[in-house]
């Protein structure tokens, strides 16, 4: 059956394929290479860095977006950002990390750019054929590896609701992701969607250029300031998991009572886990905005009638600009659904430990979580996991046997229950447990070989 | 570096930054054209215990780095040479280290003389260094971490050392023996044993690009 396409595909032999050049890409190839792997990245745009590179025309980036996490607990482990950068680092500052790391490591000599994956299918041997669609319109190219890694980052594919009347709306209607400059809310009323990060970002930039913005958020989350107690403040809460458990509690409850508080005089409920659950909304500005009423809370959108917005309360207002900021949902387009452990038509894959193929051992995908901490380094360890297991699988069949069983067991420690309507929080984990649960997967990979 | 060590890391106060001294030597800084520049080959990075810091490798070490076509870049840890004095022991300098290290083009190999070694082996352990060169180690510690991405080790002593404890100790760590060198181990800066010394070092690094 395979033979037609066996001799059109190029056999790159144990080389591993990996998707996407973003900062998931780039860690997963550099720790690929130091297992002494042979790596070919496929980047389907021009340039590298994902969404922290304003060229890439998926870029979610908005006006002024910044790290929501501290350097600290962002920076790749191996490769610490300048210690003179500030303690959130802008995007440009991100893009500069992440291009210097690819120069540092050399990576960019196995990056193919303009080349879309269009599919991924296993053939025997556990391996894949996979089929390169260059950019500019030359024939597809098939190719052969050992394995494959998909990189392809969950924030470009914007997530948009509709509302009644939508489509009738004569206003201007943004996604937040095409927001690039914020000149474009100077002087207008301006009405924001949706109450995560970006939105939340994205109602101060309007608070001090707009002439007027009302915020419309669905559901309250946890706000934190950038700083509690003087530190960083998931540096701070990051830090108060060391302490004895019996002080935890405590010490926790104590730091967060300002924030609580102030969050609760702005009419925010506040929900009943912990800001280290789903992902907190991390702005130190936001409140006090609302407080010197720059930004006027609304709940969720009811309907768009022609140039008016009414909202689920009642109240009615007729915008300028709206600006969606409701987020992405997770698009995997070059891999089969089912090999992700997909069903139905959900999004969101169901993975081994967040990171493997439920079907297949030599697919995995990195960086698809949330962990409500700095993604990077758990990006980092989990390639490290990925590249460990690539290189026990090809040398000890028996002891990769003996560590499937473990992945499947440590999978699901580490759900978060989702509290709210909100599917967005499915690839939530809780970071404490979830770094746990890879540290003892890496200290199976690490072991020696029983003898 | 493993993940408890990194949780560990990240959840301590980072040391306070400082501005450090750092002196590089490119091949085409030398303005030779016998001299080759090749790029394939790993940048190196050296620190002593010598209180003169980078200054130290000006003499000699730079000059003749990069002659051999590499990246020659050495640095100042925090009270040493042109580096302001800032709270923090050894973890600290082998920060120092680390920042250094990321600002330098490629994957740097780690040459550390005396308390430099001890800094170089800890810097090691959370930076994949292409290679880790000890020199004459001083301070070393008891147990340093496992090599991030398990560059290749060597340890230069010289004679009067090949039987110390601080040889024992990096020979048990890494399983490398050591190589000796002729003449006193503070004096490696210059003269006919440090240019025998240096030489042995690049030319181990050599195949290893």
């Amino acid at each position: 059956m395979q033979e037609y396409s066996s001799q059109a595909a190029y056999d790159r032999g144990e080389a591993v394929c990996v998707i996407g050049a973003g900062a998931s890409g780039l860690i997963a190839v550099k720790n690929l290479r130091e297992n002494g792997f042979e790596v070919d990245c496929y980047e389907r745009d021009t340039v590298l860095g994902g969404l922290w590179n304003p060229q890439n025309q998926h870029s979610p980036l908005y006006p002024n977006t910044h790290l929501v996490t501290s350097r600290s607990q962002t920076e790749i482990p191996d490769f610490p950002m300048p210690d003179d950068w500030p303690d959130y680092p802008s995007a440009a500052q991100m893009l500069t990390y992440l291009t210097a790391y690819a120069k540092h490591f050399g990576l960019s000599e196995h990056i193919w750019y303009g080349s879309e994956i269009s599919t991924i299918e296993p053939v025997e041997g556990s391996r894949f054929e996979v089929i390169v669609k260059p950019a500019a319109g030359n024939a597809a190219r098939r190719l052969r590896y050992a394995a494959v890694i998909i990189a392809t980052g969950h924030h470009w594919a914007p997530n948009l609701p509709a509302y009644p009347g939508q489509d009738q709306y004569r206003g201007t209607v943004l996604h937040s992701s095409q927001l690039k400059d914020a000149s474009r809310l100077r002087g207008k009323q301006v009405l924001v969607v949706g109450g995560g990060n970006s939105g939340v970002d994205i109602a101060c930039e309007a608070a001090v250029n707009a002439a007027g913005c009302v915020h419309s958020v669905r559901r309250d989350s946890w706000h934190l300031p950038k700083y509690l107690g003087g530190e960083p403040a998931d540096y701070a809460l990051a830090r108060l998991g060391s302490r004895p458990k019996f002080l935890r509690r405590f010490l926790t409850d104590r730091i967060l009572k300002g924030p609580g508080r102030l969050a609760a005089r702005m009419g925010i409920d506040v929900p009943d886990h912990g800001p280290t659950g789903e992902e907190p909304v991390r702005n130190g500005r936001y409140l006090e905005h609302v407080g010197d009423g720059s930004i006027r809370r609304r709940g969720e959108v009811a309907r768009f009638d022609g140039y008016d917005v009414s909202f689920a309360d009642g109240t009615e207002m007729r915008p300028d600009l709206v600006v969606l900021a409701t987020g992405y949902r997770p698009k995997i387009t070059c891999a089969p659904p089912g090999l992700l452990g997909v069903d139905g038509d959900s999004p969101y894959p169901k993975l081994l430990a967040r990171m493997f193929s439920p079907r297949l051992e030599t697919l995995a995908v990195a960086g698809l979580v949330e962990p409500g901490v700095g993604v990077l380094p758990i990006v980092h360890w989990q390639t490290h996991a990925i590249a460990h297991w690539l290189h026990v699988r090809k040398g000890d069949p028996e002891r990769a046997a003996n560590f499937r069983r473990q992945v499947v067991s440590e999978s699901g420690q580490y759900e978060i229950e989702p509290s709210g309507a909100s599917p967005r929080h499915q690839l939530a984990v809780d970071a404490e447990a979830y770094l746990a649960s890879l540290g003892r997967i890496i200290d199976t990979l690490e072991q020696e070989p029983a003898k | 570096m493993s993940l408890s060590a990194w949780v560990r890391r990240a959840r301590t106060p980072a040391p306070a930054p400082v501005a450090r001294e750092f002196a590089f030597l490119e091949p085409a800084d030398l303005f030779d054209l016998e001299i080759k520049d090749d790029p394939e080959a790993s940048p190196v990075l050296c620190c002593t215990g010598d209180p003169a810091g980078a200054a130290a490798f000006n003499a000699l070490w730079l000059k003749r780095i990069a002659a051999s076509g590499r990246y020659a870049g050495a640095v100042s840890v925090r009270g040493q040479g042109g580096t302001p004095a800032a709270e923090g022991g050894v973890e600290a300098r082998a920060h120092d280290l680390v920042q250094a290290a990321v600002t330098v083009p490629r994957q740097a190999v780690f040459i550390g003389h005396r308390e430099g070694a001890s800094w170089a082996a800890l810097a090691a352990g959370r930076y994949p260094a292409a290679g880790l060169v000890l020199v004459s180690p001083r301070q070393f510690p008891k147990q340093p971490p496992k090599p991030v991405g398990g560059p290749p080790v060597l340890l230069v002593v010289s004679e009067s050392e090949a039987q110390s404890k601080e040889a024992q100790a990096v020979t048990d760590a890494y399983g490398v023996a050591p190589l000796t060198f002729a003449g006193s181990p503070d004096e490696v800066f210059k003269g006919a044993a440090a240019e025998g010394l240096l030489d042995a070092i690049l030319s181990w690094l050599a195949p290893k690009k």
